[in-house]
């Protein structure tokens, strides 16, 4: 807790426990102990020079900008003192530069110093009018330089990955970069090189340029997910962004908050347009969620909405020619409404989401399917998803919030957290800086059951719990008898399980963890991968649910629904619908008349191969897309919507937190989903009430949650599969930057992913040389090996990936018998 | 009134026909503006031809009337418009809204932009009065080529900025034509 | 008081044959002292090195035993006693030939030191290009295991040591304690941020104590010789003998061991006086990084107290001396340059203010400087003074704002000189590269 800094001590107010008195500029302040100079000079509103400090990252007291003047007991220390680095403490005097002439000098000092080997390139710099060097030399510099001599230049800009490129005659080696990679993202592959003026940044390819006795960093270059975060913490122009690189100033930028939608970690962000084309993205400061940290996925993959291909106007396929046409917003809903309307009074009608949906879009889903097409067909899950899955939802996640759920805060101050198949780092990033830092600063302890030491498992300080895919549930049930010190761990207060989204794969693992959960007391959370998928959950885009977590079956419920909705009583379908997997299989046996499809690609689903042949089968197909996509193929009506820049909407993390935000690119003429479904909606006589995302969030919030916690999944955990020779059992997870399809026209991003290999024990790799080709009977996969600690039988792929579509080629997943053989040689 | 006055008149008109006339023909003739007239920008050249905006938007954010529009570019070894890493890819001024105050000028860190002193800057149609870098561009003087091109005059920027009289003089650009030919010799 | 000029205590067996030797060692009552320490308790063990006041001969002077007695008197974590053997200071050159001749004094005490501060394993961070140096040490430290005085249960007393021997890689800057640490580590050699002081957290993040080599060698003289022996040389506040270092134009450079306290007059008579009878023009007490003395500094007692009281520091006792041949900006250039080239660059002032001023005085050199430059490295010297992370920028300033307080009117001369060349030819300044 802080003082409100308004409420200026005096000597009368009794100093709080844990709080001490001091005095800044003559005023007196309470500032509790262990709050650094710096900050409470902040609070009192009197802003300190700085470039090294930053309240995120541990002190360093480098670049010396910050010197104040400090008395002690009565005793003026000899030197100026960094306020950035010295806590306070009872008693103490500070003067900043407001009342000492020292403290000003000093800082004028350091300032002149710190320019004399910057060069004059602001004109060409991107940093120019957004520097602090630029601003704080302008308020605490002098007029001018008497520097007369040579200055340091190096060769510029030194591209240190494709994305982010480093010019070392403009850093002032604050070291705030190296710092947030070795201390945040636990990646410290660029380092300190040289000394003394010739001191620069670099990572060991650039060390190669000059002698191997500077190769200080891991042989690797800048490839972090979190690389994007270091070029906007540096306080000059020095790390600069090759997406960004001389796109505009920022007085061109209109800047707008947004919230990312590639997962669910829900960050805050900032998008900076200029004349209608989103130019970058940064970090929001949300100290609730992502602190001041952005991943690189969700700072740099916002181009697909400006692609080529982007569509615009709706299409209609052409009877004669089969082929798409252009048609007008009122002849496309006509055929759209038409056709759905005759296939509802059909066979049905079903609806597939993709997990990528606003709540209010999601919500628009799923009231059309219960009113307009009059069934419970509806599915988010565009993903390998489970009945087991769908009675966890229900019964232990719909509903969560951070007032009742667990929290980024519960994960800072947990004693331990088991991740049960869930990669953070690719899955969630900021959930695993979040893991990062309750283990480095507070001694969290991080255990994953997963396939092999991962990145996040070193990097999260972690012990690995090694298991055969497929073979979660059994070790999650095996925790009490085999791993009792683990156990007793997870009963301690505030510990906590997290689970992703491959559980599904996993029959018997949400089980067990119910089971864990229920007898050890840990908290659950899931964490699934994509932005829209706990939004659909609590809109009720399932075959078993309503909006709210309402149970379809529940004849309350659907009467609450009914009223709300004013639609008859009895309207609403009573029987749980199919789903996904159910939808497809229907649709390809022709036991479905129409599919209405938003965002979703058939190689996501659990069999592509149906998919296609379901969307093929003759079913009249609506899409509602972004761009031409797989679907889009064989839609009959294609309805164009808005990407996330031009609509207003929110998400619901994985905390169940709600994370708003509005329209920033205006007047677009592109429609949210919710908003062409209503329109759609009218056409077929159902009115949704979903106009606008407001409009659609208020009836949903007419709706408050009501989950049913009965009806916990109890599904035996299955024996672990066995390979037989020549045989392994598939472990596969997306990697965070991979072939997703909001990462296209992106290749500066794509050239920090990681390495496309297949991972196989030391054991199963004999033979098989450097490359080992993955197969089943619908296709394979070719990679280079490499070696790692995973259990013997079992090959790891990146499920998305340059040369490995895990699901499009071998139709399989995690848990899955697949052949391996010698891949040869390249 | 008196009788002789009329003829009062005609002397006036009389005197007046040996008199040096003070009509201009416009726009028959044309008429020469003062020397340091604010008239249609222009952007200037290095004595290779190379471009010498380096994108930097400064004189977009000098215009008090938000007539200017910038974006930069990356120069890369293949294709090169200036020294150094920026240049100007795109650049427009909008003379409806230009006011001619020269403040962009004056902003400008390179000596890109000036001012010459033609000043038919009038149209019938809105769109013909933005102008684009290709209307703004400063002619190509002998010496000079097209860009993009490599740097001809040195190995980096610098040797551009630190030399540019003499290299002007290297290349056989002109005298007068170009601000490293004439302002700064007369300077010097 | 002594009436020898000379106290030959460190150096008392320099001169033996085979000094390096432990049987050398041994027979000049060599590993007799720990033997006495190993009896004892740490707690009295560092009850007679501070009543001794035996002072860090590093070049601070903090208080030995103080020192010692903040190290934690439990031991949860390992206690580290790390040997600052990293001798890098110009003029600095008595630790390197300690450990060549006497290495064995140095071991002992190492023993003596670890046993007082329950430390177990000991490092000895010697300069990475004093390889004889750190050969001779390495060959001194297996003699010491194969006798039995390092290793498990030492001459049976229960006590176990290890020594490392640590080759550091060359930078100026691991002579600060906490870079020496960093570099220790593996690390990039930079100094740490204190607190935590190196007590609390120091190598590995255990309390470590960083001692000097002559701090630990004198400490096996003091528990055979007591105390009141001890304090018998030197003053009251500097008490105990002290190798003196003299470089430069004298007759007989070399290591000259005498009680705190002496005189240059005193040292120059010992080593023959000023080479060629040159006049002195001005010297060093304690290295470069202690401000300059000159001719009328001769009287002043060489010890922490009376070079301070003139304006200087003790330093390391590295006595250079300089005769009126010697060019003060030419000799504050090339210290300057030094500074320049081992600033570690982890903070501003020193980093680039070390950059310019060298540029400014080598102009000068060259004659190309100006009045203004005087000023200007006055003041940037002020900025650098007190501003930077560790010491290394306050010593690099010392020769400079010195130099220019004794000499000035050389510094002006230069510049003069300068004036009247350039009198006709307008310089451009900054226009060329």
């Amino acid at each position: 807790m802080t003082i409100a800094p308004d409420k200026s001590a005096t000597a009368e107010t009794p100093v709080p426990e844990g709080h001490v008195r001091l005095t800044i500029d003559g005023e007196e302040v309470i500032a509790p102990k262990g709050e650094l100079l710096i900050r409470t000079a902040e609070r009192l509103g009197t802003v300190i020079p700085r470039f090294c400090d930053h309240p995120l990252l541990d002190p360093a007291g480098a670049c010396r900008q910050c010197l104040v003047e400090v008395e002690m007991n009565g005793r003026p220390m000899p030197k100026p003192q960094a306020s950035c680095t010295m806590t306070v403490a009872d008693g103490m005097v500070v003067k900043t530069q407001l009342t000492s002439p020292v403290a000003d000098k000093a800082q004028q000092g350091v300032m002149e110093l710190l320019l004399i080997n910057h060069p004059l390139d602001c004109p060409i710099c991107d940093k120019g009018g957004e520097c602090p060097l630029q601003n704080q030399a302008m308020a605490h510099g002098r007029a001018d330089s008497r520097f007369r001599d040579r200055k340091r230049t190096f060769p510029k800009p030194l591209p240190i990955s494709t994305q982010v490129l480093l010019d070392r005659e403009r850093c002032v080696l604050c070291q705030r970069c190296t710092r947030f990679s070795d201390q945040i993202a636990g990646d410290p592959f660029i380092d300190l090189l040289e000394r003394g003026a010739h001191q620069q940044i670099g990572t060991a390819e650039t060390a190669d340029v000059f002698d191997l006795a500077s190769r200080t960093s891991s042989g690797k270059p800048f490839h972090s997910y979190f690389s994007g975060n270091t070029i906007q913490i540096c306080p000059v122009g020095a790390l600069t962004s090759a997406q960004y690189r001389f796109r505009s100033r920022p007085f061109d930028l209109v800047s707008s908050p947004n919230v990312c939608e590639h997962c669910a970690s829900g960050c805050a962000g900032r998008t900076d347009y200029r004349r209608g084309r989103v130019m970058r993205r940064l970090a929001g400061d949300d100290p609730e969620v992502n602190e001041e940290w952005l991943c690189d996925k969700g700072r740099f993959a916002f181009r697909y909405a400006q692609a080529a291909d982007r569509l615009r106007r709706p299409l209609v396929r052409d009877r004669e020619t089969g082929r798409l046409e252009e048609a007008p917003w009122t002849e496309a809903l006509r055929v759209a409404a038409e056709g759905l309307a005759k296939a509802r009074d059909g066979k049905g009608a079903a609806v597939l989401t993709g997990g990528r949906l606003t709540v209010e879009d999601a919500y628009a889903y799923s009231k059309f399917a219960r009113i307009a097409l009059r069934t419970n067909d509806i599915d988010f899950r565009a993903r390998a998803h489970s009945p087991e899955e769908l009675d966890f939802l229900a019964s232990r996640v719909v509903g969560t919030n951070p007032d009742n759920g667990v929290t980024y805060a519960e994960l800072e101050n947990a004693p331990l957290v088991l991740c049960v198949a869930f990669e953070p780092e690719e899955e969630s990033p900021i959930v695993f800086l979040r893991l990062r830092k309750a283990a480095r600063n507070k001694g969290t302890k991080v255990v994953h059951v997963g396939q092999w030491s991962t990145p996040a498992v070193r990097k999260t300080f972690g012990e690995l719990l090694a298991c055969v895919p497929g073979g979660e549930a059994a070790a999650i049930e095996g925790i009490a008898e085999h791993a009792t010190d683990l156990d007793e761990q997870l009963q301690q207060d505030g510990a906590v399980v997290l689970v992703g989204e491959r559980a599904a794969e996993v029959p018997g693992l949400f089980s067990a963890l119910h089971r864990l959960s229920s007898r050890t007391g840990a908290r659950l959370a899931w964490v699934p991968r994509r932005a829209g998928e706990r939004g659909a959950l609590h809109a009720g885009a399932l075959p078993t649910l309503l909006p709210g977590g309402r149970a379809v079956t529940d004849a309350d419920a659907r009467a609450e629904v009914e009223r709300t909705w004013g639609v008859e009583a009895g309207a609403l379908p009573t029987e749980p619908g199919r789903d996904t997997a159910g939808i497809v299989a229907a649709a390809a046996s022709g036991e479905l008349d129409a599919l209405l499809v938003g965002g979703v690609d058939p190689d996501d689903l659990p069999d592509p191969a149906l998919a296609r042949k379901a969307l093929a089968a003759g079913c009249f197909v609506v899409s509602l897309e972004l761009r031409p996509s797989a679907v889009t193929e064989y839609a009959d009506v294609v309805l164009p919507i808005a990407p996330v820049d031009e609509k207003s909407g929110s998400y619901l993390n994985w905390e169940g937190r709600r994370r708003e935000f509005s329209v920033t690119l205006e007047g677009t003429g592109a429609l949210p989903d919710c908003r062409v479904l209503d329109t759609l909606g009218v056409e077929m006589d159902a009115d949704l009430f979903t106009q606008t995302p407001e409009a659609a969030w208020d009836d949903l919030s007419r709706l408050p949650t009501r989950p049913q916690r009965n009806g916990a999944p109890d599904v035996p955990h299955a024996q672990p599969p066995a390979p037989g020779s020549g045989q392994a059992v598939l472990a596969t997870w997306r990697q965070l930057l991979d072939d997703g399809s909001l990462q296209v026209e992106e290749p500066h991003l794509a050239g920090t992913a990681r390495r496309v290999v297949a991972r196989l024990s030391k054991a199963t790799a004999e033979g098989l040389g450097d490359r080992v080709t993955v197969s089943t009977g619908r296709g394979s996969v070719t990679l280079p090996v490499e070696v790692a600690d995973l259990p013997d039988g079992v090959v790891w792929l990146p499920g998305n990936s340059e040369g490995s579509k895990v699901r499009a080629s071998l139709g399989a997943g995690h848990g899955a018998v697949v052949s391996i053989a010698a891949g040869g040689e390249r | 009134m008196g009788m002789f006055d009329p003829i009062k008149g005609f002397g006036v008109t009389f005197s007046n026909m040996f008199k040096k006339v003070a009509t201009e023909e416009y726009p028959e003739i044309g008429a020469p503006a003062a020397p340091r007239y604010h008239g249609r920008h222009q952007l200037n050249r290095h004595p290779d031809g190379l471009e010498k905006c380096v994108g930097c938007e400064l004189c977009a954010w000098a215009c008090p009337a938000d007539a200017i529009y910038v974006e930069g570019g990356d120069n890369t070894d293949e294709e090169r418009y200036s020294p150094g890493e920026r240049y100007g890819k795109d650049y427009q001024i909008n003379y409806l809204r230009c006011i001619g105050c020269g403040l962009c000028i004056e902003a400008c860190p390179t000596r890109s932009l000036t001012m010459i002193n033609f000043y038919e800057l009038a149209d019938d149609d809105r769109q013909k009065l933005i102008y684009t870098k290709e209307d703004l561009l400063a002619p190509l003087l002998p010496g000079m080529e097209q860009p993009p091109h490599p740097m001809r005059l040195g190995d980096d920027e610098q040797d551009y900025y630190v030399n540019g009289p003499d290299l002007a003089r290297g290349r056989g650009v002109p005298e007068g034509e170009t601000v490293e030919t004439s302002e700064e010799k007369a300077m010097q | 008081m002594n009436t020898d000029p000379l106290t030959p205590v460190l150096t008392k067996r320099w001169l033996s044959p085979q000094s390096w030797r432990i049987s050398t060692y041994e027979k000049l009552e060599g590993y007799t002292a720990f033997r006495k320490a190993l009896a004892g308790t740490p707690e009295q063990l560092v009850q007679l090195i501070k009543d001794a006041g035996l002072r860090g001969r590093g070049g601070a002077g903090f208080p030995a035993g103080v020192k010692w007695s903040f190290m934690p008197q439990n031991e949860e974590k390992p206690h580290y006693l790390v040997i600052n053997a990293d001798e890098g200071e110009p003029g600095t050159c008595k630790d390197i030939p300690l450990m060549m001749a006497d290495p064995h004094s140095l071991i002992e005490g190492c023993i003596i030191a670890a046993y007082a501060m329950r430390s177990h394993h000991c490092f000895i961070y010697v300069r990475g290009e004093a390889l004889h140096c750190i050969r001779r040490l390495n060959a001194a430290v297996r003699e010491a295991y194969d006798a039995g005085y390092l290793g498990r249960n030492i001459i049976g007393s229960g006590f176990d040591l290890d020594i490392t021997v640590h080759a550091g890689a060359g930078a100026y800057i691991c002579g600060e304690e906490t870079a020496l640490l960093d570099s220790l580590e593996g690390r990039r050699g930079q100094p740490r941020l204190k607190p935590p002081f190196p007590a609390a957290a120091g190598l590995y993040a255990a309390p470590t104590t960083v001692n000097n080599v002559e701090t630990i060698a004198s400490v096996p003289f003091i528990v055979n010789g007591g105390a009141d022996w001890f304090r018998q040389m030197g003053t009251e506040k500097s008490p105990g003998p002290k190798i003196y270092s003299i470089s430069g134009h004298v007759e007989r450079p070399g290591q000259y061991e005498a009680p705190l306290g002496t005189t240059l007059r005193e040292l120059l008579e010992l080593c023959g006086g000023m080479k060629d009878g040159i006049p002195l023009k001005f010297w060093t007490p304690g290295g470069s990084s202690t401000p300059l003395f000159t001719a009328e500094h001769l009287d002043v007692p060489l010890d922490f107290e009376g070079a301070a009281e003139a304006g200087s520091m003790l330093g390391t006792t590295a006595v250079q001396v300089f005769n009126e041949t010697v060019s003060v900006p030419w000799a504050v250039m090339k210290w300057t340059q030094f500074y320049e080239h081992e600033s570690c660059g982890k903070c501003t002032p020193c980093r680039e203010g070390t950059y310019w001023l060298a540029q400014v005085l080598e102009r000068m050199v060259e004659g190309r400087g100006t009045e203004e430059d005087i000023d200007t490295l006055l003041d940037v010297c002020d900025n650098i003074l007190g501003r930077s992370f560790c010491a290394l920028g306050d010593g690099a300033v010392s020769p400079i704002t010195s130099g220019i307080k004794y000499f000035r009117d050389e510094f002006l001369a230069l510049c003069q000189d300068a004036r009247e060349r350039n009198a006709t030819v307008p310089e451009l300044v900054g226009a060329q590269q």
